[in-house]
């Protein structure tokens, strides 16, 4: 009754207490919006800060870093070879960012859609074709100076020139090739190779693997690294293709991948290696750790697990090349490399760091860590895995006699390392080859075209 | 559905069946409930056993009793990645979402189940149409959008677009639609606005609907994978699940240290859960009623 | 006149402002955005100018055979998933209402996995379905079966890849549906039971003719999340088959994302999510003409 009574009054009487309630009402409005904005701000208290860090020196010039996050020691080495640098000088100071390796490329091409990129980044070498070709690499020029130049593994020179320019670096390369158990090769009666002129011949390897299956409680001889994800399938087994007289794509205009891709000597190949899975002598190695838990005599794999393998197996060990497919044996090369974006306003200072990464005694302290053949012909010399009489002085040899060959050097890159991927998975899984194979081709083919051939732009 | 007939009215077959009857059901609820639950235990026992037996036992007595065990796998985790970090990021973003999202979708339920004004027919139909887009199909763009906005790995990218939430706001919505008028007639004869009545009376009478969005809100982002996986780089700003994956490919590869990652990563949760239980079951349960 | 006096528009409009800005904002504007950019050529910072290219995209997907499997296995996925995760729950839930002792346990038990993030489900069933006879699922059906049991490595089995995902994804959601049809059950008045066992009803007859009818939003409720949430499946497919072996688990979302991601395509990811937005609506509309709602917009 008397809310009634209200109502009436309000609605004829007293317009100015009227107006006054919808100026309380805006307000309780606006009380309330308050609140929620004020929790709302609450809610952003973590936003990343691009605050300059404490320790900066005052008036050096920060400097952002990406590099990848691989294995412990390598990624250490990264880590204090940047504080070191640091505390080096008082002019440049460099702030790193670790990113996982597995989305490393979405990553990156996230970043530099958003504007976001580092001023230096690490990269896989193969993505930099396609970085350069959306424009977002500086070229170093001649910034690394002329000692160090003349001093670089043409592998890495090659691997860091596009269409004519020098874009980026690498302090290490890589070395690909197949770690075995003396003892176990022996007792199957193989002979052992030691140079790439003397590499097993397919028909040889099956018959080896054969041999070694006998002696082994479930069959399963060989490692082939199934259990990684993403870059390895192209860096590990693309080779194979080129040994065959095959390929991922044709290397004269990088514009299409059909019948060479799916040529009959790359389906061959392939058609090998899905035998060795299907007669069941590849164990699947889901702990990684087939070869140094002794559950196989043979492990297709990189100058990174070399600590490892050493460890575990000693003197036993022994690198061979990989087997020879018809044209002699190939190999992968290429690792991870710098490169200084053209975000980066002080190109000059970013290449410091570079140098510094460059020296020898900086070089030997990363492929100490993890095994990799050094990118300087002068710190090759000191090393005393690549050294002459270095246990991996197989992987020194294969980059530097020509049986290393280049991911192929396009900015078609990207989608032709995710589609090979995915078609030998499928391959590992049983498909037909050819059939899988035609489809890669024809998904590269199609992207290729749809970025009208990856033209240069300026 | 139960006899009130006192016992010894009853036929001893009646009793005898039953009896059998309860205790099928017990026998099965045990049996399954043990099968159910043997994948936490499974993932339990082997935080605790050392990295090289996790995998060679996994098939035997062994991964539900080991012979070994150890702690050293939890203090693996630590020193090989930022744990503490992961959990701060993951608990800051889930909270600021169901916080911000209490604040933001009860008011607008309120509003548009209680209040009259302009443009409430059109936004309710907005509120309706948008509730059955869920968050992957929209995914793509609004990464490309937030890409464009710059915000991409912080954590605002992962808390603000998931604050209004479509699906909250109908939870709100049906829930005040569904409270008695005299509440709020016995605060306007008070004299009080709209806003001393949502705060004074409304608001402390909503605490099952606080809680069925609080819950549900919470279950739907605590577990986030596909998005902070699109937007976020940097482990500054990266949530749970995403490192648990991340772990998992990061040699050396250690099963032991893995379910150490994955038990600590789900602890917290779970002792919450068990705690509160009866508040998350209701709530799942309110917002499974009103759906 | 009363709407004068009740109009509270200066004071309801601060009170949704935010939900209606962020709605916009983060909801409608990128579906409108995912529309308009699957009727482009865009890539992920390609230098190349944009291009309209009309239903181009939408003709590439549903030729290639990755995606068209996916659809596949999404459907598969729901039309196995749905009815066994619910028919579980159901005789779950029932299970639990008999009102014995100890109830709350098994419910806390059965609804742990909710709280699971499913990225973790993933990486502990990956070790549960190692390969070979030491695998703990390899090993427990080789016992239960009394070796007759091959091992399976199921997550590179073409067959058994896609069921090994969806038995982890059943295991991680039963709990919640379980949860929601036991508050339906509860709510039955018992008098509906005692009506229809005066009236001479069994047991089954009860349940088919009380339970089930009474159940019914809350069923339909489960059945439509369920069946949305089958359409959903990522995090699964990433983590443990990246929609291998031979696109045998590749997912609608997990191709979109890929397409984006890895290959850059963002236009063609719009396209996917298009579509996967279209059958959400179908479910959904098909679930509203099977339940008669009211809904009150006076």
């Amino acid at each position: 009754m008397r809310g009634k009574f209200q109502e009436c009054e309000m609605s004829i009487v007293n317009l100015p207490r009227h107006f006054g309630r919808r100026l309380r009402q805006i307000c309780a409005g606006a009380r309330l919006a308050l609140f929620v904005v004020l929790a709302f701000s609450l809610s952003l208290v973590g936003c990343r800060e691009d605050s300059r860090p404490p320790d900066a020196p005052p008036g050096a010039v920060v400097l952002t870093a990406w590099f990848h996050s691989g294995r412990q020691a390598e990624r250490r080495t990264i880590q204090d070879q940047i504080k070191r640098f640091n505390q080096s000088q008082r002019e440049v100071y460099i702030r790193p960012n670790v990113i996982p390796e597995d989305t490393y490329n979405g990553q990156v091409q996230a970043a530099a859609l958003a504007g976001d990129l580092p001023d230096i980044l690490e990269f896989d070498g193969p993505f930099l074709y396609n970085y350069v070709w959306q424009g977002n690499l500086h070229p170093l020029g001649d910034r690394l100076g002329e000692e160090i130049q003349s001093d670089l593994l043409p592998s890495i020179v090659e691997q860091g020139t596009f269409r004519d320019a020098f874009y980026a670096v690498g302090t290490f390369d890589s070395g690909l090739g197949l770690y075995g158990r003396r003892s176990l090769l022996e007792a199957a009666g193989a002979r052992i190779p030691t140079k790439p002129s003397e590499s097993w011949s397919v028909a040889e390897f099956e018959e080896i693997l054969a041999d070694l299956a006998k002696g082994d409680p479930d069959g399963a001889v060989l490692d082939l690294k199934l259990n990684y994800e993403g870059e390895w399938y192209t860096y590990a087994f693309s080779p194979v293709l080129q040994s065959a007289d095959g390929g991922l794509i044709d290397r004269t205009e990088y514009q299409s991948a059909e019948g060479v891709l799916n040529g009959p000597e790359s389906v061959a190949a392939l058609e090998h290696v899905q035998s060795w899975i299907a007669d069941g002598y590849v164990d699947p190695n889901i702990d990684d750790a087939a070869f140094t838990e002794k559950r196989v005599a043979l492990s297709w794999s990189g100058h990174w697990d070399y600590p490892r393998y050493a460890d575990a197996v000693g003197d036993d060990l022994v690198v061979m090349p990989l087997p020879d497919f018809g044209k002699g044996t190939r190999t992968g090369q290429g690792s991870w490399c710098w490169g200084i974006t053209l975000k980066c306003s002080h190109p000059q200072q970013a290449a410091r760091f570079l140098r510094f990464i460059l020296q020898p005694d900086e070089i030997l302290a990363m492929t100490r860590a993890n095994g990799a053949p050094p990118a300087r012909k002068a710190a090759i010399a000191r090393s005393r895995l690549y050294g002459n009489s270095g246990p991996l002085r197989l992987f020194a040899m294969q980059l530097e006699e020509g049986y290393s060959v280049p991911r192929p050097r396009t900015p078609a890159y990207p989608t032709i390392t995710n589609v090979f991927e995915r078609a030998f998975q499928d391959i590992r899984h049983g498909a037909d080859v050819q059939a899988t194979l035609d489809r890669a081709a024809a998904t590269i083919d199609e992207d290729i075209r749809a970025n009208e051939g990856y033209p240069p732009q300026n | 559905m139960n006899d009130r007939v006192p016992d010894y009215a009853v036929p001893v077959r009646r009793r005898m069946t039953a009896l059998a009857a309860t205790a099928t059901n017990y026998l099965v609820l045990t049996v399954g409930a043990l099968v159910y639950v043997a994948p936490i235990l499974f993932m339990i026992v082997a935080s605790f056993k050392p990295d090289e037996r996790v995998l060679p036992e996994a098939g035997t007595w062994q991964a539900f009793f080991p012979e070994r065990t150890t702690a050293e796998n939890y203090g693996d985790v630590f020193e090989r990645v930022r744990f503490g970090r992961y959990m701060l990021n993951s608990m800051l973003v889930t909270g600021s979402i169901v916080g911000g999202g209490l604040v933001v979708n009860s008011l607008a339920g309120y509003a548009l189940a209680r209040l009259q004004w302009r443009g409430r027919g059109a936004v309710f139909r907005v509120v309706l149409a948008l509730m059955i887009l869920p968050l992957e199909a929209i995914a793509v763009p609004l990464f490309y959008e937030t890409t464009l906005l710059g915000w991409r790995d912080t954590y605002v990218v992962q808390i603000v677009p998931f604050v209004a939430n479509a699906f909250a706001i109908y939870l709100f919505y049906s829930f005040f639609l569904g409270m008695p008028k005299e509440l709020e007639e016995a605060a306007r004869i008070d004299g009080a606005g709209v806003w001393r009545t949502l705060v004074e009376i409304i608001l402390p009478n909503a605490k099952p609907a606080f809680a069925a969005a609080a819950i549900t809100t919470f279950l739907m982002y605590w577990g986030l994978y596909l998005w902070p996986l699109m937007v976020t780089t940097h482990e500054d700003v990266r949530p749970l699940p995403l490192a648990v994956a991340t772990f998992r490919t990061l040699p050396p590869l250690n099963w032991g240290d893995i379910m150490a990652f994955a038990v600590m990563m789900v602890a917290p949760v779970l002792v919450v859960f068990i705690i509160f239980q009866r508040w998350f079951v209701r709530g799942v349960a309110a917002s499974g009623m009103k759906g | 006149m009363t709407r004068r006096l009740n109009d509270n528009t200066p004071t309801a409009w601060p009170l949704v402002l935010p939900a209606v800005v962020g709605l916009v904002a983060f909801v409608a504007v990128p579906f409108l955005l995912a529309l308009f950019l699957s009727l482009t050529n865009l890539r992920l910072g390609s230098p190349l100018p944009l291009e309209y290219v009309g239903l181009r995209q939408y003709v590439r997907i549903f030729t290639a055979p990755s995606f068209q499997r996916a659809l596949v296995n999404n459907a598969v996925f729901a039309m196995v998933v749905v009815p066994v995760q619910t028919t579980l729950a159901l005789a779950l839930a029932i299970l639990l209402n008999r009102g014995l002792r100890g109830m709350a346990i098994f419910r806390t038990l059965f609804f742990m996995p909710v709280v699971f993030p499913m990225a973790l489900v993933a990486v502990v069933w990956e070790l549960l379905y190692a390969p070979g006879s030491t695998g703990t699922l390899n090993a427990f059906l080789g016992t239960v079966t009394l070796g007759w049991w091959e091992p399976k490595a199921f997550l590179h089995d073409a067959f058994w890849a896609l069921p090994a995902i969806m038995v982890l994804s059943i295991w991680q959601g039963l709990g919640f549906q379980m949860v929601i049809l036991l508050a339906g059950l509860q709510s039955i008045p018992d008098q509906l039971y005692e009506a229809a066992s005066i009236d001479g009803a069994g047991k089954l007859s009860q349940f088919w003719h009380v339970t089930l009818p009474q159940l019914r939003n809350p069923l339909v409720f489960v059945v439509l999340l369920t069946g949305i949430l089958a359409f959903r499946v990522f995090d699964q497919v990433q983590i443990l088959t990246q929609g291998g072996p031979n696109d045998a688990t590749t997912t609608v979302m997990y191709e979109a994302v890929t397409a984006a991601f890895s290959r850059q395509q963002v236009a063609r990811a719009s396209a996917m999510t298009v579509v996967f937005f279209l059958i959400v609506l179908a479910i959904t509309l098909g679930q509203r003409m099977l339940v008669r709602e009211e809904r009150e917009v006076a």
